[in-house]
């Protein structure tokens, strides 16, 4: 009798355990039992933040996912556009907005969420780079960002300095700096991309001197080394030569996370996504890092560059685009973003109309760069603008920061560079 | 009898039909094809005809032409480098010394580390503020070097990197060739009363010629071929400062601009062929004027 008992609770509990899922089915409420979603995105998307928002939608929508891993870069440039060309993209694809997704031709491949509710959400800078012949293609995976400068506040109150709203003002605050014996400039030489960012971080300080910068530039009359505004982005490597670490030549952008992070140097140009990870290896950094816009000539217009962020691309020829428009409407609930934000954190405002940031945003987002965002003094970064980008930019503004180059041959040498990414994208210029 | 002939020779000719299929489907059609693509703008699905506009680009961009003269720089100097140090080497290890065995490995060793790990390990060893080298320089008094962050200087530790890990294998070839000289010519010269000095001028230096000639070319088209160790330590840079054809022809690639970039090849093509077939032609008639 005991044997027979122990027996049926023990076959009982097997059948429980191999079904678990179907157990609770009968209420109705995972409409999506069974789909399996096919997601590709990189580890720097694959994240926490990413993996709680969807453990939660398979809890209450039932789907489950399956993500591959894109390498990034290049290699994950060619991935995409040979699984475009050969029909094999998965259900869901995050991807690039901007000038990448241009050059996939979206409309060929994505579905077209244009009267999707969630779209009607979206902010208008978002979807003008989602966008291909006024469809909308993409949602918006996370926050925005900038290119702009992380700034370590101590070293600021400790000299009595102010935030500098022109680049003359920063000019003398790094001197101030240096001559109190701190290094005024983090640079991070070694990944040669982050060198970027002080020119294409001053893309608002361009556009603020000549609005149609970015369309005459595209159609091949305005250069770089010829346009007032442009020039200077370039010139302002120039004088921050003897500002920079000793080791600014072969510091990594993970050395430069934990430098600002610990406050070994004051000034760091930067994409915002680093906030987060600053945080998250330094938790106690979060009060004193702050975030400022790259400074311009005038002082009543600084305003901030600003990075759009991936988005999310449903496979038009998928079998399971209702679950992925499902899912999609579920990251978009607010308690999900919330969600999305408190496990990983914001590199930026979000492009969600209405949406304010949850209090657990470190105060270098949610407070210094949402000031730019409410004044509605933000301007997107070049390659947002125009699809033509140097190939070889990284390897210039290296040559410039370093003091190999003056601003006007760093400018010049970019014209060229660009006029060949131009002339091999078929653009015709002469 | 004249048909009989005519059979034979085509008798033979079927001998030759394998390797030359061969050598025309994976080598003269591909030659051919990437000289008609380096002529055009190449997205893979179309190809629009452009004439010699790639070439004119690489050429006239500074970037792209600053590319062949480091490529020169790092192919002459290490070549010479290596040819002129391992000879030294391998008359050291083949003279009378008792540990000569472990020297020999010694010297071979750093060719069995892969050329990333090595490019790599001297990027650590040669860090401005960390390095191995600096803290050295430091403690000894000098003042630091930024040994691949001056572009004056990047390039050079670069070759510097390459002469250490490409000696050994010039040092085998020399050790091979001293070793195949007849101890009699040596005997001979010493009872004619000639210094160590002589004998090495007047008897190992041109016996020796043979296996020079072999470093010579093979250290030359490997230097103008180079690409790993530049890009493990440098990645071309700061800026274009170490920049050499093949990491200029790959990041073309990478960034999607196949016709610049086989035009690179095919420029690269023709200059190894223009240096090295007149070099092999100019050594092999020394060669044959010291025989």
């Amino acid at each position: 009798m005991k044997k027979s008992v122990v027996a049926v609770s023990l076959a009982a509990v097997m059948a429980l355990g191999s079904v678990p899922a179907t157990v609770f089915a009968e209420d109705g409420a995972k409409p999506y039992e069974g789909v399996t979603l096919n997601m590709w995105m990189s580890v720097s998307e694959y994240q926490d933040g990413t993996k709680a928002v969807m453990e939660k939608a398979t809890e209450e929508l039932g789907m489950e996912f399956q993500v591959e891993i894109n390498p990034g870069g290049t290699e994950g440039d060619n991935i995409i556009k040979t699984r475009c060309a050969s029909g094999d993209l998965p259900d869901i694809t995050n991807y690039n907005s901007g000038s990448l997704l241009t050059a996939l031709n979206p409309k060929e491949h994505f579905l077209d969420i244009t009267d999707e509710e969630m779209t009607q959400k979206f902010d208008d800078t978002f979807l003008s780079c989602v966008s291909q012949d006024d469809r909308v293609y993409g949602a918006p995976f996370t926050t925005t960002q900038a290119g702009a400068v992380v700034y370590w506040k101590p070293d600021y109150e400790e000299l009595g300095l102010e935030v500098p709203k022109t680049w003359d003002e920063f000019v003398s605050n790094c001197q101030a700096l240096k001559d109190a014996g701190k290094t005024p400039v983090y640079l991070s030489g070694g990944d040669t991309w982050t060198t970027q960012v002080l020119f294409l971080g001053d893309n608002y300080n361009v556009l603020a001197k000549n609005p149609s910068f970015a369309d005459d530039f595209t159609a091949g009359t305005a250069k770089f080394a010829t346009d007032e505004g442009a020039l200077a982005s370039w010139d302002k490597y120039a004088d921050l030569v003897d500002f920079y670490n000793a080791d600014s030549t072969a510091a990594k952008y993970e050395d430069g996370l934990e430098a600002m992070a610990t406050g070994q140097a004051t000034h760091w140009f930067i994409l915002t996504q680093v906030v987060p990870l600053m945080i998250a290896a330094h938790p106690e950094a979060e009060e004193n890092i702050g975030v400022f816009a790259v400074p311009g000539d005038d002082a009543e217009n600084a305003g901030l560059t600003v990075w759009e962020p991936n988005a999310w691309y449903i496979n038009k020829d998928s079998a399971n685009t209702e679950a992925a428009l499902a899912f999609l409407d579920f990251w978009y609930q607010e308690e999900n973003m919330d969600l999305y934000i408190n496990t990983y954190g914001a590199n930026g405002p979000s492009c969600i109309k209405g949406y304010t940031l949850p209090d657990s945003v470190a105060p270098a987002i949610r407070e210094d760069m949402q000031a730019y965002f409410d004044e509605g003094k933000t301007a997107p970064a070049l390659e947002f603008l125009t699809p033509v980008k140097g190939s070889t930019c990284e390897q210039i503004t290296t040559s410039a920061a370093l003091g190999q180059i003056d601003g006007a041959t760093a400018a010049q040498m970019y014209d060229d560079d660009c006029k060949k990414s131009a002339v091999q994208q078929g653009l015709g210029w002469e | 009898m004249k048909s009989k002939s005519k059979k034979s020779n085509l008798y033979s000719f079927w001998f030759v039909v394998p390797s030359l299929a061969i050598f025309c489907i994976f080598f003269l059609y591909p030659i051919v094809t990437s000289l008609y693509y380096s002529m055009t703008v190449w997205n893979f699905d179309s190809a629009t005809f452009c004439g010699l506009d790639n070439y004119k680009m690489f050429f006239s961009e500074n970037s792209l032409s600053s590319s062949i003269v480091h490529t020169l720089i790092y192919a002459f100097l290490t070549s010479g480098l290596k040819v002129v140090i391992a000879f030294f080497i391998a008359i050291f290890l083949t003279s009378k010394i008792r540990t000569k065995g472990f020297i020999r490995s010694c010297v071979f060793f750093p060719n069995l580390v892969s050329t990333m790990a090595v490019g790599l390990t001297f990027c650590a060893l040669m860090h401005p503020t960390k390095g191995l080298f600096n803290v050295v320089l430091q403690a000894i008094g000098f003042s630091p070097i930024n040994f691949l962050g001056d572009i004056n200087l990047a390039l050079y530790s670069v070759i510097a990197t390459d002469v250490w890990k490409g000696l050994s294998i010039s040092v085998v070839i020399y050790i091979a060739g001293v070793q195949s000289i007849d101890k009699t010519y040596y005997e001979a010269a010493s009872i004619d009363g000639a210094s160590a000095w002589q004998q090495l001028k007047s008897i190992t230096l041109p016996l020796v010629a043979p296996s020079q000639n072999s470093i010579i070319i093979l250290s030359l088209i490997g230097g103008l071929r180079t690409f790993d160790l530049i890009w493990a330590m440098t990645g071309g840079g700061p800026g274009f400062a170490t920049d050499v054809m093949a990491s200029v022809i790959y990041k073309e690639y990478a960034y999607g601009f196949y016709g610049l970039s086989t035009a690179g090849n095919v420029i690269m093509l023709v200059l190894i062929s223009c240096i090295a077939f007149p070099l092999q032609h100019f050594l092999m008639k020394r060669e044959e004027a010291i025989q």
